[in-house]
């Protein structure tokens, strides 16, 4: 789904000025990050070299009229190379300086067309995701503001255009984003960055979920269950929120609509890994009861369908060994060691962590609304626009 | 034998008063409730019905075991040498999709007689004055099964083969020099091993990461270490419980060196099971941690109280299993950590007996051993009788 909105940054007061997060000692990270060593990079800058305003604002429209040519690799590299030389995390003053510059690039290009905060944002979206995977020590300040540029650039947007579109590109933006900080165990910015998105987009499922699944690790469970609810009025077949849900409801004591749930769940056709993990939870949950055959009964049927996944395994084994079945138990653990490693033994801990699918939809969508409006931002730069079918290449 | 007699007669009765009423009748004839069955058995099944049947599906523990589609049904079906309890279920099915069912239950057998010839092999470690005794005989011995003095039977020390699982978490915490580290703490371990012991090593975060077979090689087992990527999160209990069942199967000192911090996140079996495990086996744990201190966390899958209470009973499953729990503040201590373990495995005395108060009940049996001249003695704190 591509959405536009018409309008202008117009002098309204921009409201990021006002959004700085500062963290205290942040000048332990003191290493450089790999690939920012001094010099190393495409645009030769070295760490902590002192750029006049005038130079960091040349710098930034050329990598802005990179990323509006399509060249979606290197954009994104040359602004943490930009960023992380100007801003240093023993001096919390250089990310003013940064931040200043930017701005007045920002407005320049945002006169021209509001539109352009859409793919400017994602930039730095694309930034803040790279600095994460490769690492952030010595780079903290610089990962901070990159952030903040993204979520600052998502809220201006919305707010500058009052539009319904806005606000869908705005939502997701901050979905995305909370969800880069919840993979990377960061979980209150996480939480306001999914509050914010719910708040721009009230059916955005995917921020609920991610919301729900910080309160559920966070012992926060009736506040887990009435969100999970929501989503589910939402999106009736999302099957994590099921099984999320069940999951609460049994923390709460509610078990037999947290059985209940999981038995739908394990006689759907749902080929995620959220089914394996029903089987597995709707087992437990009879063991618990003191319910073993119920639970072997539960175990044979689902190593039917997953005959690969060692949990299932490990699990009837210890029903059997209870159930006063040991020799089975035994040649179930030693057929465990034969299977082919698989992602199945995964899934309990991408529950704890973060789904590999769950913010896939809200990246598509801007990448999607980004790519439409790199036109836009070339015209607003006076560069040449970005050949057809350009995208951020995730 | 009047009860059996009467019993198939009563059937027969029931199965021609039902058809007489155009109702499909069942009744498993074989096997009778509360047999106990094994290996090959046969099934029959008696049907009545108005209208022609069509098949008769034989269930064994919810599972279709076979189906006879003409009359006399019977099925000679292989339900496994495991002495449980087993529920068989036929179903009828005429042509239209009537249908009429029976089920009988069959019990195991009780072995009490058997349990007697279960030897129990203790593994006692002896201090006096602080230092290990090691010049102690037979004769300096007692021990106690839930108050009741035994007769050892069977007694030594180091002489026994030992049979180790060196269980190590690789999860992603466990990158760099914390897993250099325990390479060469395992690595220890296995240079003492002499060529009769036998070890298995497993690389385990939230999975199976890496293992090895048994094998007295320790060629076999170094290679397993080198090479082997952090990842991932921690799932204690799952590869606890695996190691345990596996050492079930073999013979002589058996133990599990556990390599973790013990917080637990991504296991789908409870601590208690563990410790359940660790109850009913004669392996013993031994668990080195880095750091010591249990720090209280929250998880999808648990809240603050509940981990601590999964830790305290891991605590609990080695402290009954008759190890110890070894904590080390510096990765440097790692390799003295492993060779204690193996040291303290080495100095304990094997003192075996045949429990004459077994009954296979699952009761808990509480150990007491003691030992003359005023020495202390540490061994398993108790077994759960099956």
């Amino acid at each position: 789904m591509r959405v536009r909105t018409e309008g202008k940054l117009a002098g309204r007061p921009v409201l990021w000025l006002a959004l700085v997060w500062l963290s205290a000692g942040l000048a332990a990270w003191a290493q450089p990050a790999p690939g920012t060593q001094k010099g190393s990079g495409t645009l030769g800058l070295r760490a902590g070299e002192r750029l006049s305003p005038a130079r960091i604002q040349e710098v930034y429209r050329k990598i802005l009229a990179d990323w509006s040519a399509g060249d979606t690799e290197r954009a994104p590299d040359e602004l943490i190379e930009l960023e992380s030389a100007v801003v240093s995390d023993a001096d919390a003053g250089t990310r003013k300086v940064l931040l200043k510059a930017e701005q007045a690039v920002i407005h320049q290009v945002g006169a021209a067309d509001l539109e352009v905060l859409v793919p400017i944002a994602v930039l730095h979206h694309e930034a803040y995701r790279r600095l994460l995977k490769r690492g952030f020590h010595g780079h903290a300040l610089a990962m901070i503001h990159t952030r903040t540029m993204t979520r600052d650039l998502a809220i201006l947007y919305h707010d500058q255009s009052g539009s319904e579109g806005a606000s869908l590109v705005s939502s997701r933006l901050l979905t995305s984003l909370g969800g880069l900080l919840q993979q990377s165990a960061q979980q209150l910015p996480a939480a306001e960055m999914f509050q914010q998105a719910f708040t721009l987009d009230a059916k955005n499922a995917a921020a609920l979920l991610g919301l729900a699944a910080i309160y559920e690790k966070n012992t926060q469970t009736e506040s887990a269950v009435k969100l999970l609810r929501h989503v589910l009025e939402i999106e009736p077949g999302n099957a994590e929120a099921h099984l999320r849900l069940a999951l609460n409801l049994r923390r709460q004591d509610h078990h037999d609509e947290a059985a209940k749930l999981l038995q739908e769940l394990t006689a759907s056709t749902d080929p995620s890994w959220v089914t394996p993990l029903a089987f597995q939870e709707l087992a437990r949950l009879d063991s618990d009861e003191g319910k073993t055959a119920d639970a072997e009964k539960v175990l044979r049927q689902a190593l039917r369908r997953y005959p690969n996944d060692l949990r299932l395994h490990v699990q009837l084994a210890a029903v059997l060994d209870r159930r006063g079945a040991p020799g089975e138990a035994t040649a179930l653990v030693e057929k465990a060691l034969t299977l082919p490693a698989g992602e199945e033994a995964a899934a309990r801990f991408l529950y704890n962590t973060v789904r590999p699918d769950a913010f896939a939809a809200a990246r598509a969508f801007l990448d999607e609304n980004s790519r439409s409006r790199l036109p836009v931002l070339a015209q607003a730069l006076g560069a040449p626009p970005a050949p057809a079918g350009t995208g951020v290449g995730r | 034998m009047r009860r059996k007699q009467f019993l198939p007669a009563l059937a027969a009765g029931l199965l021609l008063a039902a058809a007489a009423r155009g109702q499909v009748a069942v009744r498993i004839l074989s096997p009778e409730p509360g047999q106990p069955v094994f290996g090959a058995t046969d099934v029959r099944v008696g049907v009545q019905a108005g209208p022609a049947i069509d098949r008769v599906e034989i269930y064994v523990n919810g599972e279709l075991a076979g189906t006879a589609r003409t009359p006399p049904y019977h099925v000679q079906i292989d339900v496994g040498e495991d002495n449980i309890q087993r529920e068989f279920r036929a179903v009828a099915y005429t042509p239209t999709g009537a249908t009429g069912s029976d089920s009988v239950v069959t019990q195991p057998v009780m072995i009490n007689d058997e349990m007697n010839l279960r030897l129990r092999a203790l593994f006692v470690s002896v201090t006096r004055n602080g230092q290990r005794a090691l010049d102690l005989g037979r004769e300096d011995f007692q021990v106690l099964d839930n108050g009741a003095p035994q007769e050892i039977v069977t007694f030594g020390r180091d002489e026994l083969p030992l049979t180790a699982v060196l269980l190590l978490d690789t999860s992603e915490s466990m990158q760099g020099k914390r897993q250099e580290a325990v390479r060469r703490g395992a690595k220890a371990f296995l240079d003492g091993m002499k060529p009769s012991d036998e070890a298995m090593l497993a690389l385990f975060s939230d999975r199976l990461l890496r293992f090895t077979p048994f094998t007295s090689q320790k060629s076999t087992l170094e290679s397993a270490i080198a090479g082997t990527q952090a990842a991932g999160g921690t799932a204690v209990n799952d590869f606890l419980y695996m190691s345990l069942k596996l050492l079930d199967a073999r013979q002589g000192q058996r133990v599990v060196v556990l390599f973790s911090d013990g917080s637990d996140v991504h296991s789908v079996l409870p601590a208690s099971d563990v410790l359940w495990k660790s109850r009913a086996g004669q392996a013993l744990i031994y668990w080195i941690q880095l750091g010591g201190k249990h720090e209280s966390f929250t998880s999808s899958w648990r809240d603050f109280k509940a981990n601590d209470q999964e830790y305290r009973e891991l605590e609990q499953a080695v402290r009954e299993s008759g190890g110890r729990i070894l904590t080390i503040e510096r990765l440097e201590d790692l390799e003295g950590a492993f060779r204690n373990v193996l040291k303290d495995l080495r100095e304990q005395y094997a003192v075996g007996y045949y429990p004459n108060n077994a009954k296979g009940d699952g009761k808990w049996h509480k150990l007491d051993v003691r030992v003359k001249g005023g020495a202390r003695a540490r061994t398993r704190e108790g077994y759960a009788d099956y």
